[in-house]
């Protein structure tokens, strides 16, 4: 009865039309459950992001490029124009005056929010494309395009109010790419120049996009050598690299760098390679000759053995910017720790662990080595790209947790086409009749050809089709199992550990209610109505952004940790004992000092923490004043209780950490709880600092830097005479007198 | 008639100005109100010069030095005291914290009454120290008055300071015609520590002076607290918010009797020859130590400070706050000088200038600064400067400190950004760029000319088997 009903539904034209409908309600359905999943708690982070769409969208364009930003890395100011992607904020902006345009007024805030969230969804409609020019199954895209919806290493990083790059760049990523392969699939000049349009945007929006300037060619130089050089690859490559480096070039931030540094080499490397394998394909088809060719061949090696020495030889006098730290430390996962520390500083940078994988992809990552194994039965230039993808991501979200989002989308692409590949297999509701020789020209013409090319001999006569019912429904309802699990995991991971606010913390109460510690928010509320306008904040760079957004104050070093020595700079102050700290708080007019404690709460993210990455990293610019030895014990340990070494007992970060904390405690019970440790009961005493501000549960300090001694005094001695203290009075004067000199 | 109202409203406080620069509330402490007579003379010449003075013992509750937190006093003279203390309203920290509010305190010493263990503990804080033994004095076996202490030799007689530095302007020199003698009886010697940039003798003891103590005799001859140049008789300390202390190792030189006082002196010096006897210049010199540490003299005033953008074709906006890198700007500040009852303008002494900075954290440039205009009660300096080709946050820097003078540190802070996309030079303006953009017209020529030429030529028929379109 129902077949009847449904069959008209299904056949011919109507059928088309249906399943095009019942396909776009499926893609809707999913991107409505990608932004959806997306919405578990709202903090917009980071500061700086929307800080920057405000002033783009108060102060136009024109200024937001130009844009000098002097309440950032004082007193250098930041060229921020100059020194940001703007893909994002300009996007937002966009939406902004598009939405006022139809006459509905939004805040900028609610489309910063939203903004991740519903480019995942835009997402999951570019990975539905991708797949589809993959395989010819129509469930392989939706399948992905589900994937991508709800995989947790892509919504670690495009939850609402992560209003980061990553937010929009994922989906020019795979849009990019997308628009790649219909590039050189057609070998149309269209596709390649909307290719690199998007590739254009990709550039203004992340600094990732070095990861598509070297995975397209990679991929045609695969293919070359593989003997597949054809016209269709020579338009769209030649098209997608000039247009796309043209436009690349017109970010301030990049400039030049695409013909200049040698990440960027590579694809000029591939284009012109291009020129030469077209100009020797051209003479060879007008000369039939095989001992020209054979010239030709030697004069194609020539010229790119000379072309690539001429790199090497630019790369060493310099003309070519050399491999930047970053790269090396891609290679060689202990090279950041060792030559810069402020990379190796962030967590994000750190090599990924095993779990991650699983954590992240679930079932996918056991999925994907068969997604590209099925990729190689079928290896047309397209399948090659995944193949190159996957082997090339894979190295490098195993080298930095970061790269983790590229990974995710090539693993849901190749898990879809396993899953589509499984349930198209399974899913048949017709047994094949018998095990006849015929029967598989019609089911899988491709996949015949391509086994064909196989010369295995057990490979001749392949079996098709399944014939039980009973294997069918196992399968499926295996299947149909690991993906619910999936769907629960990606739930579950996402609500409890990627959209936790940084800014925020939770715990529970012994009686299971949930208290909130809003200490961040507190001390940020504080600076902003008790210190002037434009009082200097010094911080260690974590909380710069979010000193300048939500405090609303200059700060000497933020998040974006482009100038390492004014890093430094601060690592040294806070790593220093206050005589050398003091001249360089004075020099750089700092008004107030904030350090993060969590030695009362147990709060692990704290400053003490992270003060060896802060020493570290001064070390790396003052090696005799800083020297992380010294704040180890002889036994090497690094210890902050009465046993620390006198070098971190005098730091300003160890004292600052834990001025008058012992008045908390009664005596002999101070301890620190997220160290472990019973704290002496004599706590370091400051002399030039005041302290200013403690937040309820100690998580952020804030001390005032005094002003000189307004009678010539040094600050110790001030400090002491403030506590009581008489100085001594030199009765008898031992030695040679001192004589004063005007 | 509103202009009257303004005018008398600027007579008053033309008036109440004509004190001091710093206020008129002064408190003189001193133990027993019948020594006032001794001061008279020098006490009624700072009444005559306007200040309302107020007498306190120290162990009054009125000697309070701040009401509710705000200080009550401009100026603090102490008198010494007989009692070894000064009381627990008057602890050195009372006293600093005076000073810190911009208080100024003129401390006399004398050796006849030890001087209390708080006011030496403020001056161990200020880096002045004084002998151990309380009723050590000075004295000086070759300049000392003839007439008073012929036997003691413990009046010193010493010249009219000259300028500690040539280019340091001197406030204590009278006339300036020399021969003038001030004698210190019995005066308590100072030594300055050497770290601190904030103090200055005032005057020192001549170079056979030293310190005895009448208690220890043999061994404060053998080794004396400091001898000759070291001791200094008269200290200052001016404090970083420009308060002013002073120490006057004599309380006798401000008495009548030594106002009045004919001396004689054993040596010549400074072309006065010897065995004249002449009046001590002490009435004029202590006016002029007093005026000057309750900020009658030496005090500078910063008027208006204007800074603008000094380019051709610009419109001149007073103070921006924000410059571009190289734009050429133009600095100026108006400085006035408080002299006794007015302001006059401030001119530098002979061989100093007053100078400009351009900081971030360390100057880009530093630049002397030029009179333009002068007008009754004020000097306008100004200098024109191309800004550094560097952004950042710079301040503009004016720090003038000098002995005997207030501080000025004026800063004035200005962001300096880069050039804006459209302030760049065009392509077509910079000879350099003409054969790339011929390069790019010729490309252009040329592409069109093709796309003309493959336009316009008929195809030629293909031939063979090679028709259609290749299969990609």
């Amino acid at each position: 009865m129902t077949d009847s009903i449904v069959e008209p539904f299904l056949k011919g034209n109507t059928g088309r039309n249906t399943r095009g409908i019942l396909r776009l309600s499926i893609l809707c359905l999913i991107a409505a459950a990608a932004i959806a999943s997306r919405l578990f708690s709202v903090i917009l982070d980071p500061w700086f992001n929307f800080r920057a769409t405000k002033y783009l969208v108060a102060n136009g364009f024109y200024d937001f490029w130009d844009w000098f930003d002097d309440r950032t890395w004082h007193p250098l100011g930041r060229v921020t124009g100059g020194t940001l992607y703007p893909g994002l904020m300009v996007t937002s902006g966009a939406i902004y005056h598009a939405l006022r345009a139809l006459t509905i007024p939004v805040d900028i805030r609610n489309i910063c929010v939203l903004l991740a969230p519903g480019f995942s969804g835009l997402t999951a409609f570019a990975t539905y494309l991708f797949t589809n020019e993959m395989s010819t199954s129509p469930s392989a895209g939706l399948l992905a395009a589900a994937f991508m919806g709800i995989a947790p290493g892509y919504i670690s990083r495009s939850v609402a109010g992560s209003y980061d790059n990553e937010a929009i760049a994922i989906f020019l990523l795979v849009f990019t790419f997308y628009l790649w392969i219909k590039a050189l699939k057609l070998g149309s000049a269209m596709w390649g120049a909307l290719c690199a349009l998007f590739y254009g945007y990709m550039v203004s929006a992340w600094g990732g996009y070095v990861f598509i300037t070297n995975l397209i060619p990679l991929h045609v130089f695969v293919l070359v050598c593989m003997g597949r050089f054809s016209p269709r690859l020579y338009v769209s490559y030649c098209t997608w690299y000039s247009l796309g480096t043209l436009a690349s070039m017109q970010i301030p931030f990049v400039g030049f760098l695409p013909i200049r540094s040698s990440e960027h080499m590579s694809a000029l490397g591939v284009f012109g390679l291009l020129q030469l394998i077209g100009f020797v394909e051209f003479v060879r088809s007008g000369v039939p000759s095989k001992q020209f060719t054979t010239l030709l061949r030697g004069f194609v090696l020539a010229v790119f053995t000379i072309a690539f020495g001429g790199l090497v030889l630019l790369t060493v006098s310099g003309v070519i910017a050399p491999w930047t730290g970053r790269f090396y430390s891609l290679w060689d996962t202990g090279y950041a720790k060792i030559h810069i520390p402020i990379i190796a500083s962030v967590s994000e940078h750190q090599p990924t662990a095993w779990p991650a994988f699983f954590f992240d992809l679930n079932l996918l990552i056991w999925l994907f080595p068969a997604g590209v194994y099925l990729c190689f039965l079928k290896l047309a230039d397209e399948q090659v790209f995944v193949v190159v993808y996957a082997i090339l991501a894979s190295y490098f979200s195993g080298v930095m947790v970061r790269l983790m989002l590229t990974l995710t989308p090539i693993v849901c692409v190749a898990a879809a086409l396993v899953l589509s590949h499984l349930l198209d297999t399974y899913l048949t509701m017709t047994s094949p009749d018998a095990p006849a020789e015929g029967a598989s020209d019609a089911t899988n013409g491709a996949a015949k050809k391509a086994i064909k090319q196989d010369g295995l001999r057990s490979m001749r006569s392949p079996l098709v089709g399944i014939y039980t019912t009973f294997s069918k429904g196992s399968v499926v309802s295996a299947l149909t199992a690991y993906l619910l699990l999936f769907v629960l995991h990606c739930t579950w991971v996402t609500s409890n550990a990627y959209s936790s606010p940084s800014v925020v913390l939770a715990s529970r109460m012994p009686d299971g209610s949930q208290h909130i510690i809003d200490d961040y928010r507190e001390a940020y509320q504080w600076l902003r109505q008790n210190t002037k306008t434009d009082a200097k904040i010094m911080s260690w760079w974590d909380y710069g952004y979010q000193i300048g957004g939500m405090a609303d104050r200059p700060t000497l070093v933020d998040n974006n940790t482009w100038n390492n020595t004014h890093i430094a700079t601060v690592g040294k102050a806070m790593s220093s004992s206050e005589e050398v700290s003091y001249p360089i708080m004075r020099q750089h007019e700092v008004d107030y000092v904030l350090v993060v404690f969590g030695g009362l709460l147990g709060y692990s993210g704290d400053d003490i923490n992270k003060f060896l990455w802060m020493v570290r990293i001064a070390e790396g610019i003052w090696p005799d004043e800083v020297k992380e030895r010294d704040f180890f014990t002889e036994r090497g340990e690094y210890r902050v209780d009465g046993g620390a070494t006198e070098t971190m007992k005098n730091s300003l970060m160890y004292k600052m950490s834990y001025y008058n904390y012992h008045t908390m405690f009664p005596a002999g019970q101070c301890q620190d709880r997220v160290r472990g440790v019973k704290m002496p009961d004599q706590g370091p005493v400051l002399n030039t600092l005041d302290e200013a501000f403690t937040s309820e549960n100690w998580i952020i300090r804030i001390y005032k830097v005094k002003d000189l001694d307004n009678v010539g005094r040094n600050h110790t001695a001030a400090a002491s005479f403030e506590r009581g203290n008489k100085k001594k009075k030199t009765t008898k004067r031992r030695g040679p007198k001192v004589l004063r000199v005007e | 008639m509103r202009w009257i109202l303004s005018f008398l409203l600027l007579a008053f406080l033309a008036t109440v100005q004509a004190v001091s620069s710093a206020g008129y509330k002064l408190l003189v402490v001193l133990e027993e109100l019948a020594d006032k007579s001794k001061y008279s003379k020098y006490l009624g010449d700072l009444e005559a010069r306007g200040f309302s003075i107020s007498y306190e013992s120290p162990k009054s509750d009125k000697v309070a030095l701040f009401t509710l937190g705000e200080r009550a006093w401009d100026h603090v003279l102490i008198l010494p005291p007989k009692a070894k203390g000064l009381g627990p309203l008057l602890t050195p920290k009372l006293l600093l914290d005076f000073i810190n509010a911009g208080g100024n305190i003129l401390v006399a010493l004398s050796a006849s009454q030890p001087t209390p263990s708080g006011l030496i503990s403020l001056l161990l804080e200020l880096d002045i120290h004084i002998p151990t033994d309380r009723s050590a004095l000075v004295i000086d076996h070759f300049n000392y008055d003839t007439l008073s202490a012929a036997e003691k030799h413990d009046v010193v007689l010493v010249p009219r300071p000259d300028a500690i530095r040539p280019d340091v302007k001197n406030f204590f020199k009278g006339d300036g015609k020399g021969g003038e003698a001030i004698a210190f009886p019995r005066p308590v010697a100072q030594t300055l520590g050497n770290a601190s940039p904030l103090l200055t003798p005032l005057i020192r003891a001549p170079r056979s002076a030293y310190s005895y103590s009448p208690k220890d005799d043999v061994d404060s001859v053998e080794d004396p607290f400091a001898v000759g140049q070291q001791l200094s008789l008269i200290t200052t300390m001016q404090a970083r918010n420009s308060a002013r202390f002073t120490v006057v190792g004599s309380s006798e030189l401000l008495e009548d009797t030594w106002f009045d006082a004919k001396v004689k002196r054993s040596v010549g010096m400074n072309g006065a020859p010897a065995g004249n006897e002449f009046k001590t210049s002490n009435q004029a010199f202590a006016k002029e130590v007093t005026g000057w540490t309750f900020k009658e003299t030496g005090v500078l005033k910063v008027g208006q400070i204007e800074h603008h953008l000094n380019e051709t074709g610009s419109e001149i906006v007073s103070n921006p706050k924000i410059y571009r890198v190289k734009n050429n700007v133009s600095y100026s500040i108006e400085l006035s000088e408080y002299s006794w009852d007015k302001w006059i303008p401030f001119t530098p002494p002979t061989g100093d200038i007053v100078q400009l900075e351009f900081s971030m954290l360390s100057p880009f440039h530093r630049l002397p600064l030029k009179v333009a205009e002068t007008t009754l009660t004020s000097t306008i300096y100004t200098t024109s400067f191309k800004l550094p080709d560097q952004h950042g946050i710079f301040n503009f820097k004016v720090n003038y400190k000098r002995p005997f003078y207030t501080n000025v540190e004026e800063k004035n802070t200005v962001t300096v950004r880069h050039f804006a996309h459209d302030e760049w030079p065009r392509s077509w303006v910079i000879t350099g760029a003409w054969p790339w953009i011929a390069g790019i017209g010729a490309t252009v020529t040329g592409w069109v000319a093709f796309v003309g030429l493959w336009l316009w030529s008929k195809p030629v028929p293909l031939k063979g088997a090679k028709g259609g379109k290749k299969n990609l």
